[in-house]
């Protein structure tokens, strides 16, 4: 028993967070047209082997598990990163044709993220990808976009472009079942949890060196208590991704239970701690420049997918534990 | 990162679980006096003789030798059999004064108290607090003067938990009269049929006496009880709020998600005013699961912390974030079982057997006061977890 990453984990870790800064770092986002992975961006990913992670190597996988996909993703969120990013590496998953799954994994093939929303559909990733990933937790298929009819709209989260669909293209390929959906809101869960850490190292480290009445702002208490707060819902979530992570790699009973508890903890703690950062900062913390905005938007947007509030608390009230 | 249980930790889960269901007591705990003291006395001293006390305690002083991890086990598998609640007047001597005096007793001291403490046949409990020194201890008064070997004590202390029936005393002192706040301390074990000493007991909000005033005039202690060194009490006194704030409240953490789940249970009986059954609200079911994600995390975080701390043989620092997680998803669940209850929660009479939701509702500002208030534990998580320049 051991809730924490260790030896391998923490390398891993270190060399997603190691590139994800330099290749995809969260200031891209003040820049026009940063919305989506780019194709650069995607091959570089896909070069590395990040989509792969939980893919097993006799599918063309690093043949890791769904901790290391954890991680990952983790890392992921501490940048903002888009979701097609997600929908890239679950497609890696869920993709039966070999030829198709391989050039998901090698990123040369682009895939966007879609969910369906009433009768229509949303579409969020680059207009160079061109298959849509909709995931349920019955089944994960992929549809390919060229002769869909899209329609651009503005999208409040900047880390992403959104586009809508009334009717789609029959899908080319998926698989049936929960795996895709539970490595969906593994990804997002985690996602959750490294932004709501960014934010709070945000804040932390402007606490220290903002000053007003003489004073640095983390020395009032209104200030620490929150920050304070903010931290035990991370560790909260964070213990608890960590927990779902290992009891997805181990095929636990309970693991969808523990997934979804991680999920509604990372909703949580991904919004407040956004909400904490923009207050806290002040005047700054408003102004476009600012990264606080970004998180916040990004929140709203991972807090929907794969879990949003209301579907995982139905489901946890009846949720029962193994030992 | 692994969630494996060892096939010992398994085959101990096992026992404990076979044991606890033929051996908890058939009688109900009473609602206080001597003759709950005696029935936690009467429990420890079962637990012990069935070779079940001092799970993680070290082997060579009486304990089972056990990894935290089956401390937890232990734990968990106390609340699923509805086990006597572990705060109870044995909690100060297994959970802090006993850890305390392993990490800092001399050879004495622990040969002659832990035998006694792991067998129930001594109480203790913690003189720390005064009337003018709580969240701020080291302001604390109560003085003791040497005198050849022994100290001599006078003063008050204020708050101090089941003194009435405590055999001994972690007793927090200025030593130093001219010294300031943390210098000058003195961590002392007290025994309380010392003369000089009387306690008063201070009814609560729970209707219960439990917590009291001592006043110890002229209360003559022997040099040989000082744990730690005469003078260096602030950091003996560290170490005893380190085991309490560290795992002083494992046994809530791990019984909250079974709480909530009887919790459920009860939702799905209850009517409201309107006829439907209370789980049929979406406020109240939202807020149920909700819960139940909390204390479901809070496991997590339990076990992590333990597992690391197996590895690093060092409690971790998270002690204070778990007492404000653990306290405040606490009181947010007694308040939604108040609204479940409705009017039957407006009916109490101190017996926590008789009305324990709405005793839990009461307790839950104990909990978020006693042992360091909840803005003490922010203030601690501010300085000590995230770094934030000081408040004072
Ligand atoms: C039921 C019960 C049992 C107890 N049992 C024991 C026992 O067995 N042994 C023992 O030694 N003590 C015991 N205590 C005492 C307990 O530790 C103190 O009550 C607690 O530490 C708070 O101290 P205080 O009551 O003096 O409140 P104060 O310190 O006067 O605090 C008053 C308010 O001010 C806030 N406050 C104080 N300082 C700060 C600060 N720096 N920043 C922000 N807010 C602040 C507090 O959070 C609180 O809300 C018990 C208390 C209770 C209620």
């Amino acid at each position: 028993m051991y809730l924490a990453p260790e030896g391998d984990e923490i390398e891993i870790a270190d060399a997603a967070a190691d590139f994800l800064a330099q290749k995809m770092p969260i200031d891209r986002l003040h820049k026009p047209g940063a919305a989506d992975m780019s194709e650069t961006l995607r091959e570089l990913l896909g070069e590395m082997g990040w989509f792969g992670l939980a893919v097993p190597a006799e599918r063309g996988g690093s043949g890791l598990s769904p901790v290391e996909h954890a991680l990952f993703f983790r890392e992921v969120g501490r940048q903002c990163g888009p979701v097609d990013l997600l929908a890239q590496a679950l497609a890696a998953n869920a993709a039966q044709d070999t030829g198709l799954r391989q050039s998901i994994i090698s990123g040369s093939r682009g895939v966007a993220l879609m969910v369906a929303d009433g009768d229509g559909y949303r579409l969020f990733g680059s207009d160079h990808a061109d298959l849509a990933l909709i995931v349920t937790r019955e089944r994960a298929q992929l549809h390919p976009l060229e002769q869909a009819a899209l329609e651009s709209r503005a999208a409040l989260d900047p880390a992403n472009s959104l586009r809508v669909a009334d009717a789609l293209p029959d899908a080319v390929d998926g698989t049936s079942g929960e795996t895709i959906w539970r490595l969906g809101e593994l990804g997002a869960a985690a996602m959750l949890v490294g932004l709501a850490e960014a934010a709070l190292d945000l804040i932390v480290e402007y606490a220290k060196v903002r000053e007003a009445f003489g004073r640095p702002i983390g020395a009032y208490q209104a200030v620490r208590h929150t920050c304070a707060d903010m931290a035990v819902r991370i560790e909260a979530a964070r213990s608890q991704l960590w927990f779902a992570a290992a009891a997805l790699k181990e095929g636990r009973g309970d693991a969808g239970a523990h997934l979804d508890a991680a999920k509604h903890l990372a909703n949580e703690a991904g919004m407040a701690c956004a909400d904490s950062n923009i207050q806290l900062h002040g005047g700054i913390g408003v102004s476009e420049e600012h990264d606080a905005h970004l998180l916040l938007k990004h929140a709203m947007l991972l807090s929907r997918l794969f879990g949003s509030k209301r579907s995982l608390l139905a489901r946890l009230l009846e949720a029962r534990l193994e030992d | 990162m692994d969630l494996r249980y060892s096939d010992a930790d398994r085959e101990f889960r096992a026992r404990a679980r076979d044991w606890l269901a033929g051996n908890i007591p058939n009688s109900r705990r009473p609602p206080g006096g001597s003759a709950a003291a005696q029935f936690d006395r009467d429990w420890q001293r079962k637990l012990h003789d069935h070779g079940w006390a001092g799970i993680a305690w070290p082997k060579e002083y009486g304990g089972l030798g056990l990894t935290g991890l089956q401390q937890v086990i232990w734990y968990e598998e106390l609340a699923r059999a509805g086990a006597p609640h572990h705060i109870n007047t044995t909690y100060v001597a297994l959970m802090h004064a006993g850890p305390t005096l392993i990490a800092r007793g001399t050879e004495q001291h622990k040969a002659f108290h832990l035998p006694r403490i792991l067998s129930g046949e001594a109480l203790w409990c913690q003189g720390f607090s005064e009337p003018n020194a709580g969240s701020d201890l080291a302001a604390l008064r109560t003085r003791g003067e040497i005198d050849g070997d022994h100290i001599v004590v006078t003063g008050s202390k204020m708050w101090t938990t089941d003194a009435q029936y405590a055999d001994y005393q972690e007793l927090l002192i200025r030593t130093d009269p001219q010294s300031q706040r943390h210098k000058g301390l003195t961590w002392l074990i007290c025994d309380m049929r010392s003369p000089g000493i009387e306690v008063t007991p201070i009814r609560t909000m729970l209707q219960d006496e439990h917590v009291n005033s001592v006043f110890y005039d002229e209360v003559r202690i022997p040099i040989g009880n000082v744990v730690g060194e005469i003078g260096q009490g602030w950091s003996t006194a560290l170490a005893t709020l380190s085991f309490e704030r560290g795992l002083g409240f494992i046994g809530d953490q791990l019984e909250l998600y079974e709480r909530v789940c009887r919790a459920i249970d009860l939702a799905g009986k209850v009517r409201l005013e309107d006829g439907r059954r209370a789980i049929e609200d979406d406020g109240i079911a939202q807020r149920l699961a909700a819960l139940k994600a909390d204390t479901i995390a809070i496991r997590a975080m339990t076990l992590a912390d333990i597992a690391e701390s197996d590895r690093t043989g060092m409690p971790g620092p998270k002690g204070s974030m778990m007492k404000l997680l653990v306290t405040t998803t606490h009181k947010a669940l007694s308040e939604v079982v108040g609204d479940i209850m409705g009017w039957s929660f407006l009916e109490f009479d101190g017996d926590r057997s008789n009305n324990p939701w709405t005793y839990e509702y009461l307790w839950s500002w104990v909990f978020s006061i006693a042992g360091g208030t909840n803005e003490i534990q922010r203030e601690i998580t501010a300085d000590r977890v995230l770094g934030l320049p000081k408040a004072r």
